[in-house]
Formats: structure tokens, sequence, C-alpha cells
């Protein structure tokens, strides 16, 4: 393990929560809306089990290799040569999602609040800090992140305090109209979400109370789905069928709060609060991209990596997607088999194929005696 | 160690170098306080915003030498109107722009007003620019004024700092309805198909006062269909639909009945609206329940309210007031304009959606036909601070 | 013989400080004089008093003026041996024994040990056809009184405060903790001050290796001079390349007694009343030690509007540019048009207006603290009102700023140790550089910086956001409020663990009697 720090899994479990919700809640809404009109909600609990799906099958692998990321187990599960190919793919995979996340970001910072910065500007702010993060190692990592926990929690309760009185709970009727397939088609967007989850498995071989890791991802993930229920549920409240016209919803919803004629037009705060959730879940991404490379390339630390991987990072989110539109396609259509497969599927194969090589391995050792 | 000083180095000089992007004093800004959209020929719309003049505070401070706010409500005007034409919004405010040396922005712009021609001709294309402008705030109110709208910003009004203010402030009363862009795009896409906005028109100045040295005041309901306005009710029918939209707060309903020979007013202090779809037996009813409490305000009679008789009667004349103020409202908007701006359509879409889609395309014939019935508890807490009617001698007061 | 080198460029203090250490002292009286005589030349204040003990045996007595209790020596030295009855004594243990009234005297073998000594005020006994002298324990010299240090005042609590004198300051220190666990070590650093760093710890509280780290950081330090603990501090601290202070240093002998009993260890320098107290974390260096003897309630009030206050002295300036620049409609309409309407004579842009009067600010509380104590006062604060006041009637700086300056500049008084809110006034420029370039955004970019920045410390092994992150709930009761002291049960983790528990349970206070 070329990483020396130890985190908790209480740590884990805040490191998570950002790094799921800091995107999920921001377009998340509009797009479920889509498909689920009002009943968005639901959808939010169903694509939750997808989480709790990929949490357990994190933890069973990291039962089976304690001290091993998924980069190196599937060197030991498939062969040398198919593990490092799979290696190689989930770090494309992550390098590329990376990109992903910090166009995202920056596209949301450009468009609402700095139209003429250029958008490399914002980009490099973001990924300097996060190679600061990384630099430091896991518990930098891992420390920042329970920092911002708070800080990025208690403001959105805040919000749905404050906005209380413009809500309309009427909204949510009528339930489930058109029958349970929008709910599921509505589902299929943050189960993307969910499933990244998985970068839990980079970390766990870092815990200092591994036994408690389950536990502490199932906790996170009722965290994130009841969070992303919340929100679903305050956007609807407020905006009704308007969800689906917002490119940012949750957006909207601060703009809207007018306490007293003072506390007006919050957006601004809400942007913070998202550039703190971005970054953990940049910092969290970027950090397994690091390490798993430095895993992949045998190296002894993975320092040296975060500055070349950065600029890398940097490129994919410039040149990848070239506009807001096919970043939303991408989302929608192309995203939830995209990181399915790679975050869920996969590792279940692998889960599966490691079980079954050990019972056939017991067996023969039984058979021996 | 070295290295590390070099990269930081020039990090912050490109950071400082290449200059702030975004940066605009606030000197440079133009702060738009209202926005009026009015048709010109050929389709073109005039857009005239309100931009407010703030004035220099030289010398201000701790000594408050060199006055306060130098002139900005005695000597000049506090705001200044500018106009321009474009093909739509979006293409005025470019115009726009021309004519005002600074940024234009909508950040703190709370009112719109639509002219007449403007509500007439359609208003979806101007609502997709309040929707799809980052800066446009969606809590701002929306409405339509008798004729031209840009001489409704003209105004100078005493005791706001500028029209949009005073409208704006009316709306927050309650006086008449407020219609944020939010309920406004909610009411386009309904089901309803309808849409109410408040309408606005100048106080004719008083004698002796210049014709500006006015001020705009809400009076009576503008109402569309789909987008574009069809008719408009009066103060007393916007009285109704506010009842029905649950929209009253703070409302006197003054009662003249020949029995009491007199008139009598409640001020009432909390109103509740519940409105209840049923479909029986194939017949589409919608039931309205109002509950309302309030206290009395003045009495014009010589009964005396604190007797629990009289006081039971003065609740049954308040309720009937009620019942004819919705029903007022109903018969010109449901029968006579058929237009949903009660949000019924939603109402049944939730409880009956299976019927509502048979029939959603059909709605502007089975809306009129809804029959409504309504059930009103009006509750008087007290007689006011006083007891009998004033001045009226003791041996005069009815008792019952 | 050695002496030769004293004709070389060397200075003889320093050779001897080197290569003198070991020579021993001869048994002929006049080489041992003669040696220290050189030694000690050019010192007008080394004084050589020859004597016979009881008119036969020849005696040298050595010291330095001004360091030395002079009386005493008189009294239980030269009078006792000086007389005659002192005649058939010879050896001198015997003389140790019977006729120096002195209370400490201590054997030295080497001529080192006696500059030592001589250096420490204590006179130097040298016996003819002895091979060893006698140091005795008369040192005394003129010391400040004990007052209560200006820069850490407290409306509740002792009001003593260490001294220059080393031993003055032990004995403050062994005042509070009687027990004999608390334990002083003495190391003596730096070639021409021979500065005497005594480092105290509680024994079976503080860690072993925290104890023998610090011991080997200081003895490892090699040079000239020791004028302050800082000297110290910036020697032994962990990563030298930050902003943030990782040693705390503190005038007051009970706020150097409560971190002995939480398992740190203090160390104590002569010539200075700064102790060093190490570890240390974030949240300690923002708390004040009335917050421990003041009611808990108040202490909590206290303790969240100084964190308020911390806030706001680092981001206030910043937010400012950045909200008027880039976020104007975040402000309520009103505000703004009064702060539009009040900037509009001026001719500066926010961020310039905004780090100019930054620069004022801190210009003049420098030049406050300069002073002479009767001029200062006028400066600082009025100084700084009359010149917002008047910057704002020549046009140059508009009325919001100044109120923005000054209360950021009260805030930061608010941090109760100076070399933290030093670190936090200086941070305020970068912020309000990013402010003006990227506005809400550079805030937040610059504030995660930091946020990172600090999760990345440690201080002597302990990370430097303990107990927020890593996350230690037991700890939080300390730092979000200040819980009342009998709920105060355990010790910080990572520097108490080896004695969990400070009190003992079910404290909290009642009638007595029957609780029914």
């Amino acid at each position: 393990m070329i990483e020396k720090g130890k985190i908790s899994s209480l740590h884990l479990a805040m490191m998570m929560y950002p790094t799921i919700l800091g995107t999920a809640v921001l377009v998340l809404p509009g797009m479920m809306a889509k498909y689920a009109k009002n009943d968005l909600w639901l959808s939010s609990i169903l694509a939750s089990l997808a989480g709790f799906l990929t949490v357990y099958i994190a933890s069973r692998l990291h039962r089976l290799f304690p001290k091993e990321t998924i980069i190196q187990y599937s060197q030991r599960i498939l062969g040398t040569f198919a593990g490092k190919t799979l290696g190689f793919i989930y770090l494309f995979f992550y390098v590329h999602l990376t990109g992903i996340i910090t166009r995202e970001y920056a596209d949301f910072i450009i468009s609402m609040f700095l139209p003429l910065t250029p958008i490399s500007v914002v980009i490099t702010s973001m990924l300097l800090v996060a190679a600061m993060a990384v630099w430091g190692g896991v518990e930098v990592v891992g420390r920042t992140a329970v920092v911002f926990f708070p800080v990025f929690t208690i403001p959105l309760v805040f919000f749905v305090i404050l906005v209380y009185t413009d809500l309309n709970p009427r909204n949510l009727l009528p339930v489930m109209e058109h029958g349970i397939i929008p709910v599921i088609k509505g589902a299929l967007m943050p189960e993307t979400w969910f499933s990244e989850f998985f970068l839990m498995s980079f970390f766990l071989p870092m815990l200092t109370d591994s036994e408690k890791g389950m536990k502490w991802g199932m906790a996170s993930v009722t965290g994130v789905a009841l969070t992303m229920v919340l929100i679903n549920l305050v956007t609807l409240f407020l905006l009704g069928q308007e969800i689906t016209t917002f490119t940012y919803p949750l957006m909207e919803v601060a703009r809207y709060i007018s306490i007293a004629d003072f506390f007006e037009n919050l957006q601004s705060v809400v942007m913070m609060l998202w550039v703190l959730g971005a970054f953990v879940k940049i910092s969290v991404f970027f950090y397994a991209v690091a390490l798993g490379t430095g895993q992949w390339l045998n190296l002894s630390d993975y320092r040296p990596l975060v500055l070349p991987l950065g600029f890398l990072v940097f490129l994919f989110s410039l040149w990848d997607l070239p506009n807001l539109s096919v970043l939303a396609h991408f989302q929608e259509k192309v995203g939830p088999y995209y990181l399915t497969s790679i975050q869920i599927v996969i590792p279940l194969l692998l889960l599966l194929i490691a079980v079954v090589r050990r019972r056939s391995r017991k067996a023969k050792e039984a058979d021996r005696r | 160690m070295k290295r590390v000083l070099l990269a930081s180095a020039v990090c912050l000089t490109v950071l400082l170098a290449c200059g702030c992007w975004d940066r605009t004093e606030v000197n440079d800004l133009a702060l738009v306080m209202a926005a009026a959209i009015d048709k010109k020929e050929g389709n073109r719309i005039e857009l005239s915003v309100e931009i407010f003049l703030p004035r220099s505070q030289r010398g201000g401070g701790i000594s408050g030498m060199g006055g306060e706010q130098g002139g900005a409500k005695g000597g000049g005007k506090a705001t200044l109107v500018r106009s321009a034409e474009g093909v739509n919004i979006a293409d005025a405010l470019a115009r726009l722009q021309e004519e005002v040396p600074r940024k234009i922005r909508w950040g703190h712009c709370k009112v719109y007003i639509f002219g007449e021609e403007t509500a007439k001709a359609g208003i979806f294309e101007k609502v997709d620019f309040f929707q799809r402008h980052p800066e446009v705030r969606t809590r701002a109110y929306v409405y339509v004024s008798k004729g031209n709208a840009s001489r409704i910003l003209e105004v100078l009004p005493p005791l706001e700092r500028d029209s949009g203010e005073v409208i704006r402030e009316l709306s927050k009363l309650h006086v008449g309805m407020g219609v944020t862009i939010l309920d406004l795009k909610q009411m386009l896409r309904g089901e309803g198909g309808a849409v109410a906005l408040p309408m606005v028109d100048i106080l004719s100045p008083r004698k002796g006062q210049h014709e500006l040295e006015t001020a705009p005041y809400l009076f009576g309901t503008a109402v569309f269909k789909k987008d574009k306005m069809i008719g408009r009710i009066t103060q007393n029918e916007t009285r109704g639909v506010m009842w029905l939209k649950n929209e009253i707060r703070n409302a006197t309903v003054t009662v003249k009945e020949e029995e009491f020979e007199g008139s009598v007013s409640f001020h009432q202090i909390r109103a509740t609206t519940k409105l209840t779809p049923k479909i029986e037996r194939g017949k589409w009813k919608m039931h309205v329940e109002v509950k309302a409490e309030g206290d009395m305000v003045q009495n014009g009679t010589v009964l005396n309210p604190v007797r629990p008789e009289i006081l039971g009667k003065m609740e049954k004349a308040f309720k009937d007031e009620i019942q004819n103020q919705l029903e007022t409202a109903l018969r010109t908007v449901q029968k006579k304009m058929k237009a949903d701006i009660f949000g019924f359509a939603e109402e049944f879409h939730r409880k009956y959606p299976k019927q509502w889609h048979q029939v959603k395309d059909q709605w502007d014939d089975v809306y009129p036909k809804v029959e409504v019935t309504i059930d009103i508890k009006a509750h008087i807490r007290s007689p006011g601070a006083a007891t009998h009617p004033a001045g009226i001698p003791e041996q005069e007061v009815k008792q019952e | 013989m050695r002496r030769n080198r004293r004709s070389s460029h060397i200075p003889a203090s320093i050779i001897q400080g080197q290569e003198a250490n070991h020579e021993p002292i001869s048994a002929s009286l006049s080489e041992n004089e003669a040696s220290l005589r050189s030694i000690y030349r050019n010192c007008f204040d080394a004084v050589f008093r020859p004597f016979s003990i009881g008119g036969k045996k020849r005696a040298q007595l050595v010291y330095i003026e001004g360091l030395s209790n002079v009386e005493e020596i008189n009294d239980s030295v030269l009078a006792p041996l000086i007389r005659k009855n002192a005649t058939d004594l010879c050896g001198i243990e015997e003389i140790i024994e019977k006729k120096i009234s002195a209370s400490s005297v201590r054997k030295v073998e080497t001529i080192a040990d006696c500059v030592a000594s001589l250096s420490c005020g204590n006179p130097i006994l040298l016996v003819e056809q002895e091979s060893y002298a006698l140091s005795l324990g008369l040192a005394k010299w003129k010391q400040r009184s004990i007052e209560e240090p200006s820069a850490e005042v407290v409306l509740r609590g002792p009001r003593e405060g260490f001294i220059e004198t080393l031993q003055t300051n032990t004995s403050l220190l062994r005042r509070i903790v009687k027990s004999p666990a608390l334990k002083m070590e003495k190391v003596t650093v730096g070639i021409y001050t021979q500065t005497n760093i005594v480092v105290a710890y509680i024994e079976g509280l503080a860690d072993q290796t925290l104890i023998n780290e610090v011991k080997n950081r200081i003895q490892r330090i090699k040079i000239d001079a020791v004028l302050d603990s800082g000297y110290i501090e910036e020697m032994i601290e962990d990563s030298p390349g930050t902003l943030f202070p990782r040693v705390l240093s503190t005038e007051r002998p009970d706020v150097a007694c409560a971190n002995l009993l939480e398992g740190r260890v203090i160390i104590l320098v002569e010539g200075t009343p700064f102790s060093l107290i190490v570890p240390t974390t974030f949240f300690t260096l923002l708390q004040s030690n009335e917050d421990y003897y003041q009611r808990f309630t108040t202490s909590a009030a206290i303790r969240w509007l100084r964190y308020f206050f911390t806030m706001i002295s680092l981001f206030l300036p910043s937010f400012y540019v950045a909200i008027l620049t880039f976020h104007a409609e975040m402000v309520p309409t009103e505000l703004l048009i009064s702060i539009a309407t009040s900037r509009e004579a001026v001719p500066f842009p926010a961020l310039v207006e905004a780090l100019t009067m930054e620069l004022t600010f801190e210009a003049l509380r420098e030049a406050g603290l300069r002073l002479p104590k009767q001029v200062g006062a006028a400066i600082s604060i009025v100084g700084a009102l009359v010149i917002g006041q008047a910057a704002v009637a020549a046009g140059l700086v508009s009325t919001p700023m100044v109120m923005v300056v000054a209360i950021t500049g009260i805030s930061s008084f608010m941090i109760p140790h100076y070399a933290l809110g030093f670190s936090i006034r200086l941070l305020r420029f970068p912020l309000v550089l990013l402010a003006g370039t990227l506005g809400l955004l550079g805030i937040m970019i610059g504030m995660i910086a930091i946020v990172v920045h600090l999760c990345s410390l440690r201080s002597f092994g302990v990370p430097y956001l303990t107990p927020v992150a890593p996350l230690k709930s037991r700890e939080l009761k300390d730092v979000l409020i200040r819980a009342p002291w009998w709920a105060m049960r355990t010790r910080p983790h990572l520097t108490g663990k080896y004695d969990k528990y400070r009190q003992s349970p079910g404290q909290q206070p009642g009638p007595t009697g029957n609780r029914d």
C-alpha cells in the first residue's frame, strides 16, 4: 500500500456524502422530473438501492483483499494481463469522469455567475487546490472533507427552512399517476450518481476500523438518499411542473428566498456551497486516480503523478464536451450505461469470480485432506 | 523549495496579469428598478426601464456635514426612464444599452409591467426572456397596465423611491393580486390554460400638483387565456378571485343590509380557502370551503354587537357578503370568460388523474359547467375595542 | 599546552567552550588562578579574592560581580574560613561539611564547569592542593517583580506572569503543580549565551516519545545565542514553511500548567518570560485561559463570538469587494443604493480601496505598538477613525469601506494569541486579491486552499485541526462550547491518553442529601 496515512470509517462516510451530492443536487431534479414528473422523489429512493448494492460489493471485495484496491486485486482475480488491462480501463474511466465532473462544475459557475471569465481559469483554480489536497495524502483529503461536511450540510437544511412559506405541498399529488415505469425511468440518472459510491473501494484499505466500513458506507448512502429526497421535494413543492424548465432547479429555489426584503438573491451563497461540494468530489476522485495510477505502475509513491494527472484531467475537461447540451445529453443517455457498467457490473463480476475461485480452492483443499 | 516558490510566483502573476473579467464596479452599474414592455407597430416591442440615480455623497459620514442623500428626493428626480425598440426583449435591451452608459443589471428589478396591447398580443416570448436570462429574478412581480406601460414608470411617487416599488408594496400588502414570474410560468403551463395578472393604472394627480407627482395603484385583474389577454375584471371581482385562490390576507368586508339600517365593517385576520373537487355520477363539482375570522372595525348601526344574538346576525351578514363576492367572481370568470384562473384543473388532476386525462383537451367546455358549492364559516372574534355604537344614547341602542 | 592557541584568531572564550572543556583543575592553585584569569581577562566584573583558610591553606574565591550574593559570600564563606580556629582542617570535604554555611555546594572538576558555574553567578572556591573546586550556590541578581503580563490580560484568574529568571519561573510552576510528578529537565543551548532551557512535563501524563522528541530537537540546536524563546520556537517547529504557529507561547503560569495537565510539554527559556507549549492545535490557539475561569455559559457564548469574529476578520474585506463588484444582486436593494450613493465620489475601484485602507490600518496598528505609551493610545483608535473620516471627506474612500476596515480591525483583536492573529491578518490580503479577481469563487478557492493547508499541518505529531479533523467527538465539547467543569471528565486523546480521566464521574452539582 503506497499510502501510509489512515482515516476512520466515519471520515469515509463524511467524505462520500458531499462526493455524491456535490453535483447531484445541482442538475438531477430537473433531469429526473423530465421522466418521473412529480414522482421524482420516489425515483431517488429507488436509485438508492444501487447505492446500497455498490457499497456491499465494494465491502465484500475489500474483505477478500483487505489491503488492496481494485487496480491490484483485479490482477489477482483475472491474472496479470487481464488485470492490468482492466486496471487501465478503470484509470481511464476515472480520469475521464473527473474531467467531466470538473467541467460540469465549471460550466455551472461560468453560466450563472462569472460569464466573462475563461473556463480554464475556473477549472485550473479548482484542480490546483484539489491537487494540493491530494498531495497531502488521504488524511488531508479526509480531513478537509470532515471540515467541509457541516459547512455543506447545514446551510442546505437552512435553505429549506427559509423557503418554507413558499412551498406548496400539494404539488406532490397525484402520486404515481402514470404507474411505476416513469419512476424507474427517472431512477436511471440518480442511480448513476449512486454508483459512484464504488470510489469507497479505493479508501477501504486505509481504514483504521475497517470492520465498520460497510456500516458507515450504508449510513452514507442513506444520508445521501434522504438528502436527495428532501431536495427533490423542496424543488417540487416550490417549482411544481416548472422544474424541468430550469437548468439548475435548486439554484432557483435559492434565488426565490426573500426574507424581510433583506435576505434576497442568495444564489451566490449557494454557489459557495457548491464549490465546497465540488471540491470534495473532485479531490476524492483525483485522489483515487492518483493512487490507482501509482498502484498500476507499481510505484512507491504516487505524489510525482499528481501534477501530470491534474493536467490530464484539465485536458479532458476542456476537450471532451463542447457545450452544455452535449453534457446534458451525455448525462442522460450515455452516463447510466457507462458508469453503471464500470462501477457496479464489473465489480460484481469480479466479486463473483473471486468468490467462486475461493470456494473451489477451499473445496480442493478439503478434498486433499 | 525553490521550485515551489517559482511555481507559485508564476501562478500569482498569471492571476493578476490577466485582469478580472467579470468585475463591474458598483458605480458602473445601472440598477433597473422596474421595466415596462409595450407593443409598437409591426410586432416590435418597446422596452422601458426605470434606472435609479445615485447622487454623490461627498463629505458625508460621521460629522454629517454635506447633508444626506444629496437631493435624491428633494431636488431632481430619483429615477430615470429610458426606452428602446426592438424585435424582442433581448434585441430591445441591446439597443437600450446603447443609450445608457452603465451596464444594465436586472438583479434588482422587482417589477415587470406589460402594456395592455402587448398583453392582448401574447406574452409567451417575453416570458421566455425572463426565464432564460440568468439575472432576472424569479421572484419579481408581473403586472399589466391599462394602456401604455411606460407611463407607469415615469411617475414620481412621494412615498416610495420609485413607482415600481409602489406597486410591489401594494402587492405585498395583498391589496390586489401579487403574481411572481414563477407563478406566471406555472399558470402559463398549467392545466387550466388561463392566467390572471393584476392591472395597474395611475392615480390622477391632486389639484395643484405636478402631473408626474402621483403614484400607480392596483385596479382590477387582467384575465388571459393561454397567453393572450381576453379581458379584465373589476377590483370587486378581484376580491372574489382572491378569496378563491386563498390569497386574502388583509381585507375589510363591509356589510350593508337593510335589516341593520347602516353599515358594519369587519377587518379580517385570518382566511383560508380549500378547494375540494368531486366527481359524482359524471357531474363535476368543486366544493369551496372558506374559513374567515375577523374583528369588527366600524359599526354604523344602532345595534349593540356585544350581545351574542346580534353578533350572530352580523356573522351571518359577514358570511353572506363573502359569498356574494365569491359568486360575483365566479359568474364573471367562470361562466362569462371561461378562464380557469382558480386552479380547478390542477385540483381535479391531483385527485382524479384518470378522469382528468379523458377530458383535458376539452377543459374549455367542461370548466364552465363545473358546479361550485360554497361553504363559508365566518367568525367574528370580537366587536373590537368598543362596545356600544358610538355617540348613540343608551336607550336607543337596540339589543336584539 | 593548549594555551599556545591564545595567539591565534579565535578568542579564548570560544576555545574554552570547544576544546578546553575537559581540562581538569590542577592541584596547583596558581595554575588554576592563572587559567581562570586568562579566560576572564578584560572582564572587570570578575573578582578574584585570595585568602587563606585558617591562616594556613591558601584559597581563592572567584565570582562575577553583580551575579552573586555578596553578603552571603562574606558571611557564609569568607568569614568562617578566614577565622583562625580553622587550623586543623585540611580536606575539602571537611570544609564543606563543617565550615561553609551555603545551602548548595557542588564539586566541579574541569575549568569549563568552573566557567559555567561562574556564568550562572555561583562563586568558585579554589583550594591549594585540591584538584577540584567548589561551586557555591550563592547566585543573586536584580530581577523584575512578578506582575500581570500586559499582553494576556484576564478579568478573572490569576494575575501572575513569568519573568526573565528561570528559577523564579520554575518556582511559579511548582507552586501550582505541587506533585513531584512534575519533572523539569535542563538543557543548555547557545554558545555565547549558554542559555538554560527547562523542559517540563508531568510524568505519566505526557507521552514519552513526545518528551524525547522535544529534548532531541532542542539539543540539536547549534546556535550562538538564544535571546528569546522565539529562537527556540523557530528551530524546533515542524513544517517551517507555513504562516500558522505550531507552538503556543504564553507568559502565564496558569496557562502553562493547564497544558501540562493535558499531557503537553512546556519549554522555559532563561531570559524571557515567554514559555513555549507543544504540541498545540489550531483550536488551542483560539482559546483564552479566561474561558475556563468564567462560567461555562458565558464562555461558550464568548467562544462562538470569537469564532465568528475570527471569520469576519479573515473574510470581511474580501466579501465586501467580491459582493460589490461581482454579485451586486445579492445586496438588498436599499443597502446597495446607499452604498452606491456613497461610492459615487470615490475615484478608485473597490479592490484598490480595500487594499489601501487595509494596509493603512495595519500600518497604524504597528505604529501604535511602537510608540511610547503616552502617545500610543491617541494614535491607534482615534487616529484610525479620524484618518478614515478625513479620507471620506476628501472623497478618497467611501464610508462603508471605513466601517468594513474598522470592524475587521476590531475583530482581529479578538484572537487571543498574537501569532495566530497576525497570520490571519496576513492571509486577508491574498484573499482580497482573489476576491477582486474571481469574486466569491476566488474567496472559496482561497478558503479551500487555507483549509487544505491547515489539514496537512502537524504539531509534534498532533494534527493541527484536532478535534474537528480527525474527528474526536469527545473533545468537541471543549471546542464548540465550553462544557461545565463537572462534565470535562476526559483529557484530549492525542496528548493525554495515558491518563484518560481527570476527574471522577457524577460531579454535577446539586443539593447534597436526598435527591428525591
